[in-house]
C-alpha cells in the first residue's frame, strides 16, 4: 500500500480532529435540549395533575364531568385516562389513545405508531392506597420533530466541518511544508557536477534548520572529497605524464640515429631512473587505495615506541650528520601497533623533517604517554609553514613548494598522505602547527578504556 | 644450477630469462601452468620462480604439487597482486618469498641468490677478505693494507653484507632491509649517505676502489682491474 502523503496525512488528522470535536458539541447540545424539554413536560405536566385531582376531588358529581372537560379542554395536546385500582379502564379523554400504557409512576416516554407521548402516571388520591390511577399523555411529536432536525443539522455541521477543515488543512499543510520541497528541489539537483547547491538555512523553521544544515553539511563534505578524488585522478594522469613523456621523448631521440655504445647506456640508464620514480609512485598509490578500502590491517604487537623512534633517528643520522641537524627524542610509551607500519609513517615524517630543516638546525621527537592518550611530536626548525596550507600538507601529491620534484626516490608528494593513511588505520589522528621557528606534527592515539 | 621460470606474460619471461642467464643462472622458461607443474615434479631445480596467475595450474596448485611430493625446492612468488591474504596464503603454502610487480631486476636477483644460499650451509667463517680488505667477525675489526679502520656498528654490519655478497650488485632496498631492518620503501638517500662515509673509510685512500655504484640498480663490492 503506498505511504500517503505528508499533506493528505495531515489534512486528514486536521478533519478528524474537526469532526470529533464537532460531533462532540453537537451531542452535548441535543442532550441538554432534550434534558431541557423533559423538565418542560415535567413541570407542565405536574401543573396539570394538582388541577385534575381538584377537578376529580369527587368523582361522582356532574359537575366534576364539565370541570373535567374544561381542565382537558384548556390544552389541546393533553390527553387523560383514569384506571381504577383494578386495573378496569375507568375513563379515557380521547378515543386514539393507546392500549398499552407504561405502568410505573412518574414520567416516561412512549412512542406510538407516529405519535411520541410524554406519560405521566399518579394516584389520584395520594394518600389513598387503592387510589384510582389517572395517567396524562402530553404529546410531544412536534418536540422530537425539532430534536430530530436538530441531529440532522449536526451531522451536516459535522460533515461540511470535516471536509471544510481537509481543505484547508491540505492548503496549510501543502503551504507549511513547502521548505521540504525546497529541500527537496535542491537535492533532486545535486549531481557529481552540482555539488555547489546549499539550502539556505536562515529561510528554514527552526524545525527544519538543523535539517538543512546537516543536509548543507553532507554535500559539503561530499563536494569535499569529490574534490580531491578529481583532483587526486588529474594528479596521477599529471604526475605520470611527466615521466612518460621523458621515456618517449628520450627513447625516441636516441633510436633517431645509430650512435655510440655509450651513448645508449645513458639513454637506459636515465629510463631507468624515470621507471624507478614510475614504479614509485604506483607503489604508493596502490597501498593509499588500500588505505582507502579499509585494507590496510595493522598487526597488534606491543612496541616501546621510544625504541622504535631511536631506530628511525639511528637511520637517518648520516644525513642528519651531513647537513648538521641535531636529532633528539625524549619520553617513550608502549604502544600496540605495527612495527613496519608505524616505522614507515615516522620515517616519513623524520624524511619531511630533513628535507625541510635548515643546516644547523634541529629535530626533536617528544613521546607523552598520558593516562588517557599517547602523543608523539615530531619537530623541526626551519620556515614557517602558512597557516593557509597547513592542512593540505596531508593531501595527495601536494608538495610545499611546486618546483621541488627530482632525485628519483623521492616520494610523489605522497609521503605524509600514507603516514596520515598509517595512523588512521591505527586510530590515531595527525595534524600539523607551524609556530614560530618550529614546525610540528602532532600524533594522538587514544588509550583503549580498560 | 638449474632454475625453473613458469611465467605466461611473454616479455616478462623473456627478460627474466635472460637476465638470469646473464647472471650466471642455468633457466629454463615455460608459459603455462600445466607443463610447469610437470617440470617442476620431474626436473632437479634448484628453485621455482612461479606467476601467480597462469593458464592451466595457477602457482599456487603447482606450490601445492611441489610440496605434497614431498619436493622442498624453495619458491619465489611473482605476483601483480598485492593483497595481505595472497601473501599469507601463498607463505601458507610454503613459498619461500614473494615479490610483488613492478619489481626491479636486481631485486629480484638479490632475492634469487638468497634463497639458492639459504640451502647451501657455510662454515661457519671467522672472517671474510676481498683484494687487501679484510674484515674479522670476531674480534670486529677491519683493517685494509694491514691498516685498522674503524667502523661504526651499522657501517660494520654494511660492510659485512657487502663481503659476503661480493659480486653481486645489491639494491638500496635489500641493504636497507638488511641492515638497517628497513622493510618498506623507506628514503634510499640514507643508504647513499651511508655507502658514501664506508667509501671515505675503505677506499679513500686506495688507488684500487672496491665499492662500485651501478646507476640504477645498487652497490657491488669487487676488485675491478684498473
Amino acid at each position: 500500500m503506498p505511504r500517503l502523503s505528508l499533506s493528505t496525512r495531515l489534512a486528514l488528522l486536521f478533519a478528524a480532529c474537526t469532526a470529533v470535536v464537532s460531533l462532540f458539541a453537537g451531542v452535548l447540545f441535543s442532550r441538554a435540549s432534550e434534558a431541557h424539554f423533559i423538565e418542560l413536560d415535567q413541570q407542565l405536566l405536574d401543573g396539570k395533575l394538582i388541577g385534575l385531582r381538584r377537578a376529580l376531588h369527587d368523582i361522582q358529581s356532574s359537575e366534576s364531568q364539565v370541570k373535567l372537560a374544561d381542565e382537558l379542554s384548556r390544552q389541546a395536546d393533553l390527553s387523560l385516562r383514569i384506571t381504577g385500582s383494578d386495573g378496569q379502564r375507568w375513563y379515557d379523554s380521547s378515543a386514539s389513545l393507546p392500549d398499552q400504557l407504561p405502568q410505573q409512576s412518574g414520567l416516561s416516554t412512549l412512542n406510538d405508531d407516529s405519535t411520541d407521548y410524554r406519560v405521566l402516571n399518579a394516584p389520584l388520591f395520594v394518600d389513598k392506597p387503592d387510589s384510582p390511577q389517572l395517567t396524562l399523555l402530553l404529546d410531544i411529536t412536534h418536540h422530537q420533530h425539532f430534536l430530530q432536525r436538530m441531529q440532522h443539522l449536526i451531522w451536516l455541521t459535522v460533515g461540511l466541518s470535516a471536509l471544510a477543515t481537509a481543505l484547508l488543512g491540505a492548503w496549510a499543510a501543502r503551504s507549511g511544508l513547502r521548505p521540504l520541497r525546497r529541500m527537496s528541489a535542491v537535492a533532486s539537483g545535486v549531481s557529481a557536477q552540482s555539488l555547489n547547491a546549499r539550502l539556505p538555512e536562515a529561510d528554514m523553521p527552526p524545525e527544519l534548520a538543523e535539517m538543512a544544515h546537516h543536509f548543507n553539511a553532507m554535500l559539503g563534505r561530499l563536494d569535499d572529497s569529490f574534490q580531491r578524488l578529481s583532483a587526486f585522478s588529474a594528479d596521477i594522469a599529471h604526475e605520470l605524464r611527466t615521466p612518460l613523456s621523458n621515456l618517449l621523448t628520450h627513447t625516441q631521440v636516441t633510436l633517431t640515429r645509430p650512435r655510440a655504445i655509450e651513448d645508449y647506456r645513458e639513454a637506459l640508464h636515465s629510463n631507468l631512473e624515470e621507471l624507478q620514480w614510475m614504479a614509485q609512485l604506483v607503489n604508493d598509490m596502490l597501498y593509499l587505495a588500500k588505505a582507502d578500502h579499509g585494507l590496510l590491517t595493522p598487526k597488534c604487537e606491543p612496541l616501546e615506541l621510544g625504541a622504535e623512534v631511536d631506530f628511525l633517528l639511528d637511520f637517518f643520522a648520516p644525513l642528519a650528520e651531513d647537513s648538521q641537524i641535531a636529532l633528539s627524542r625524549e619520553g617513550s610509551a608502549t604502544f600496540k601497533g605495527d612495527r613496519n607500519m608505524l616505522r614507515r609513517a615516522f620515517s616519513n615524517l623524520l624524511d619531511n623533517a630533513l628535507r625541510f630543516t635548515p643546516a644547523f638546525g634541529q629535530i626533536r621527537v617528544a613521546i607523552v604517554d598520558a593516562p588517557d592518550s599517547i602523543n608523539l611530536r615530531f619537530e623541526n626548525t626551519g620556515e614557517p609553514v602558512s597557516e593557509v596550507l597547513l592542512p593540505r600538507l596531508f593531501d595527495r601529491f601536494y608538495r610545499a613548494d611546486p618546483a621541488r620534484r627530482k632525485g628519483s626516490s623521492e616520494h610523489a608528494g605522497l609521503g605524509l598522505a600514507i603516514t596520515r593513511s598509517i595512523i588512521q588505520a591505527h586510530g590515531g589522528e595527525i595534524s600539523c602547527t607551524s609556530v614560530q621557528q618550529w614546525t610540528s606534527f602532532i600524533i594522538h592515539f587514544d588509550k583503549p578504556a580498560k | 644450477m638449474k632454475l625453473l621460470i613458469v611465467e605466461d606474460q611473454p616479455k616478462t619471461g623473456h627478460y627474466l630469462r635472460q637476465g638470469l642467464t646473464e647472471a650466471g643462472f642455468n633457466t629454463e622458461l615455460v608459459a603455462d601452468g600445466s607443463t610447469g607443474q610437470h617440470l617442476a615434479l620431474t626436473g632437479d631445480y634448484a628453485l621455482l620462480i612461479l606467476d601467480v596467475m597462469l593458464p592451466g595450474r595457477d602457482g599456487w596448485q603447482i606450490l601445492q604439487a611441489v610440496r605434497s611430493a614431498g619436493l622442498d625446492t624453495p619458491v619465489l612468488f611473482l605476483t601483480a597482486k598485492d593483497a595481505v591474504e595472497d601473501r599469507v596464503h601463498g607463505l601458507e603454502l610454503g613459498a619461500d618469498d614473494y615479490l610483488v610487480k613492478p619489481f626491479a631486476f636486481s631485486e629480484l636477483l638479490a632475492r634469487v641468490r638468497s634463497l639458492l644460499r639459504r640451502g647451501s650451509t657455510t662454515p661457519q667463517e671467522t672472517s671474510l677478505q676481498l683484494a687487501d680488505l679484510r674484515l674479522d667477525l670476531i674480534r670486529r675489526r677491519v683493517e685494509r693494507s694491514g691498516q685498522r679502520i674503524d667502523l661504526t656498528a651499522k657501517e660494520f654490519a654494511l660492510l659485512e653484507m657487502l663481503l659476503r655478497r661480493q659480486g653481486e650488485v645489491l639494491p638500496k632496498s635489500l641493504i636497507a632491509s638488511q641492515v638497517w631492518d628497513m622493510n618498506f620503501d623507506s628514503d634510499t638517500n640514507v643508504i647513499e649517505v651511508a655507502i658514501r662515509r664506508l667509501r671515505l673509510k675503505i677506499d679513500d685512500e686506495f688507488p684500487n676502489k672496491l665499492i662500485h655504484t651501478v646507476r640504477g640498480m645498487g652497490y657491488v663490492l669487487e676488485e675491478r682491474p684498473a
